[in-house]
């Protein structure tokens, strides 16, 4: 984390010298305050760093083993994070009905299995019935168009 | 005082408003009662449900359900013995036992009433201390503005889980997203040629974003941790209130000490329910004359505990109404509600927007009663809907919360905000950076540069930050509360060492 918030600091270091100096009437300009900032979290990331790296570290695994094992324990939560990017994806190509009612069908079954009927009907009745209302409540009830 | 209170009534006792007050509440309890959907996350499903309405219809909404989300742990303590949400962690230890012993509808009423009598006790703190604060701050120049701010911000990086550098850096990072687009210069910064980044990131996706993600996906992973599918229970609650009232009788000073404890502590940056909870716990245990039975089932631990977290409500409106500064998460988001509706908190709200004040209070005075009377009422039905599984939850909140985003200004733009500081949010969760801090330094950072700089305008010295007496307090304060900290992790290493 630490390594990647450095990486962070450093590209929007190089950004903020791209921002507007201050004219004549400012004392500081609009880079000053951002660039506080950065140096804070940079300072900080840094200590966080040195820290860790101090801190003796037990026997591990290789580094590939480990992002496997990662993204195996996190298959569920990596699977509905697409999900949610698809659905933000769609939503204005297909629409709010089409898109809300895939996203909720498909995240519920992998939430919550599909291997019953119930689990199906459950499913279905849910996806459908929700997003009609939130439809309705919003159009209607109070005047925000969804997409 | 009494003209524009009677004129928030007024207008706060409209069948609509009230309506939505009902609402509130009822959504605020069915939200604490649900193990893991927290106060905070029902404030957020609800909070795109006011975008179309009035201030005082909006505000009046949300602190329905703020009232009815901090008694609403109650039930799933009470029945399931797993706290609803983190602020009625203490309410197990006795109201489970008691449940336990075969009297649920007794643990569930003194509960209930303790909350009633918790709220209306912080309804009273928020009344007398909000107007003095406030007229005190109102001699506030911008160098205490941006000295008070650091020293909010360096408490709540400080108390939030005992990772100060963790908690400081995320609090910079907070403050850092509110830099992207033009500036108050119309100087544009951090756009990376994306016309969209232009205008910045509105504070609400980034907040759900960053809050909903971490705490929604965080259930899913603990889900598979809990091998035990939610306990079957009897959900058939009778209340009996001649007990409850003998119970409440003989708890006048224990209920007394504990609102006031929720109310301070509420009030407090960065410690909220949680630490209200315990603390009010440990006093009612210090001060019983049978400290042996807390934990087995005794109506002191149940009150303390509901006195205490109710309590923070009010006392937390304190320092956001007062001070534009929010103590904690859900004061945060309703803070980001009241900018939505053109209202900034602080000091001149007092002033400028009397009645909206007045409507916070009636709001909160009425939900207050509705809370008593839909818990007592429907308890039966909340049990039922506590056991509503974490599967059906997440992916039904992710969709409101996008939809939420989208509807705030109908910009798609808002949802991959939304998604991004997802992703930012879930990682910054798991590499265990607390939240908390980075949430309020979103909230509060266009308003730190802008004191900052108003200050540098009116003197370049840096100097004058620490020639001001109050503003070198704050300053003061704010070095004390990192050095604590560091005091108190120095400590628990020492403890964990032994």
């Amino acid at each position: 984390m630490a390594l990647a918030l450095l990486l962070i600091v450093a590209v929007m270091w190089v950004e903020s010298g791209s921002i507007a100096p201050p004219t004549s009437w400012q004392p500081y300009g609009s880079a000053l305050f951002p660039r506080i900032l950065l140096v804070v979290i940079g300072s900080f990331s840094l200590l966080i760093l040195v820290r860790s790296l101090l801190v003796k570290a037990p026997e591990r695994a290789s580094a590939k083993q480990l992002v496997a094992e990662w993204f195996k324990s996190r298959r569920t939560i990596l699977a509905l994070f697409l999900l949610f990017g698809l659905y933000a994806a769609l939503l204005p190509a297909v629409g709010y009905i089409a898109t809300t009612i895939s996203f909720l069908v498909a995240s519920l079954a992998l939430l919550m299995g599909i291997d019953t009927r119930r689990k199906w009907i459950i499913n279905l009745t849910l996806s459908v019935t929700l997003t009609l209302v939130i439809f309705v409540v919003f159009r209607y009830g109070l005047n925000v168009w969804l997409p | 005082m009494t003209n524009f209170f009677l004129q928030a009534l007024a207008e706060v006792g409209t069948p609509s408003v009230m309506g939505l007050i009902v609402i509130g509440v009822l959504f605020g309890i069915i939200g604490g009662s649900i193990p893991g959907f927290t106060v905070t996350t029902a404030i957020l499903v609800v909070f795109p449900f006011t975008f179309a309405m009035d201030p005082v219809s909006g505000v009046s909404l949300m602190v329905g359900v703020f009232v009815g989300g901090y008694s609403g742990g109650i039930v799933s303590g009470v029945m399931l013995g797993i706290p609803g949400t983190p602020s009625s962690i203490t309410t197990v230890y006795d109201g489970y036992p008691m449940a336990q012993r075969g009297e649920p509808g007794r643990a569930l009423g003194i509960g209930v009433a303790a909350s009633f009598l918790g709220t209306l006790i912080s309804v009273a703190v928020l009344v007398f201390f909000g107007p003095l604060i406030a007229s005190f701050s109102m001699n506030f120049r911008p160098w205490e503005i941006t000295a008070l701010i650091v020293f909010a911000l360096t408490l709540v990086a400080g108390l939030s889980s005992g990772a100060l550098l963790k908690g400081l850096m995320a609090a910079a990072l907070g403050l850092l997203i509110t830099t992207v687009g033009y500036d108050r210069n119309s100087n544009l910064r951090f756009d990376f040629g994306l016309p969209a980044m232009g205008s910045g990131f509105e504070i609400l996706p980034v907040m759900i974003g960053i809050f909903a993600f971490s705490q929604l996906l965080g259930n899913i992973e603990k889900l598979k941790d809990e091998s035990s599918e939610a306990k079957k229970i009897d959900t058939n609650v009778t209340i009996p209130y001649g007990q409850i009232i003998k119970d409440m009788a003989g708890q006048k000073l224990n209920t007394l000490r504990s609102s006031l404890i929720g109310s301070l502590v509420g009030a407090l940056p960065g410690t909220g329910g949680t630490v209200a909870n315990f603390l009010s716990y440990d006093q009612a245990k210090k001060f019983s004359k049978h400290p042996e039975k807390f934990g087995t089932g005794t109506p002191s631990g149940i009150v303390a505990s509901e006195a205490s977290n109710s309590a923070v409500a009010g006392g937390a409106f304190v320092p956001t109404l007062a001070l534009g500064i929010p103590g904690d998460l859900p004061m945060a988001i309703m803070m980001g509600v009241l900018i939505l509706h053109g209202i900034t908190p602080g000091p001149m709200m007092f002033e400028q927007n009397p009645v909206l004040v007045g409507a916070i209070y009636a709001s909160l005075l009425i939900g207050a009663v509705v809370m008593v009377l839909c818990n007592l009422l429907l308890v039966r039905w909340f049990a039922k809907i506590s056991l509503i599984p974490q599967q059906i939850l997440v992916p039904v909140v992710l969709m409101l919360c996008a939809i939420g985003a989208y509807a705030l200004n109908n910009n798609l733009f808002d949802i991959w905000v939304l998604f991004i500081f997802g992703i930012i949010g879930y990682l910054l969760w798991k590499a265990e950076v607390p939240l908390t801090p980075l949430i309020l330094g979103v909230v509060l950072g266009d308003n730190l540069e802008r004191q900052l700089f108003r200050a540098l305008e009116l003197n370049e010295s840096w100097m004058t930050f620490l020639t001001r007496p109050l503003s070198a307090l704050f300053l003061a304060l704010a070095v004390a509360s990192i050095l604590f900290s560091l005091y108190q992790d120095r400590k628990i290493q020492r403890l964990k060492g032994l």
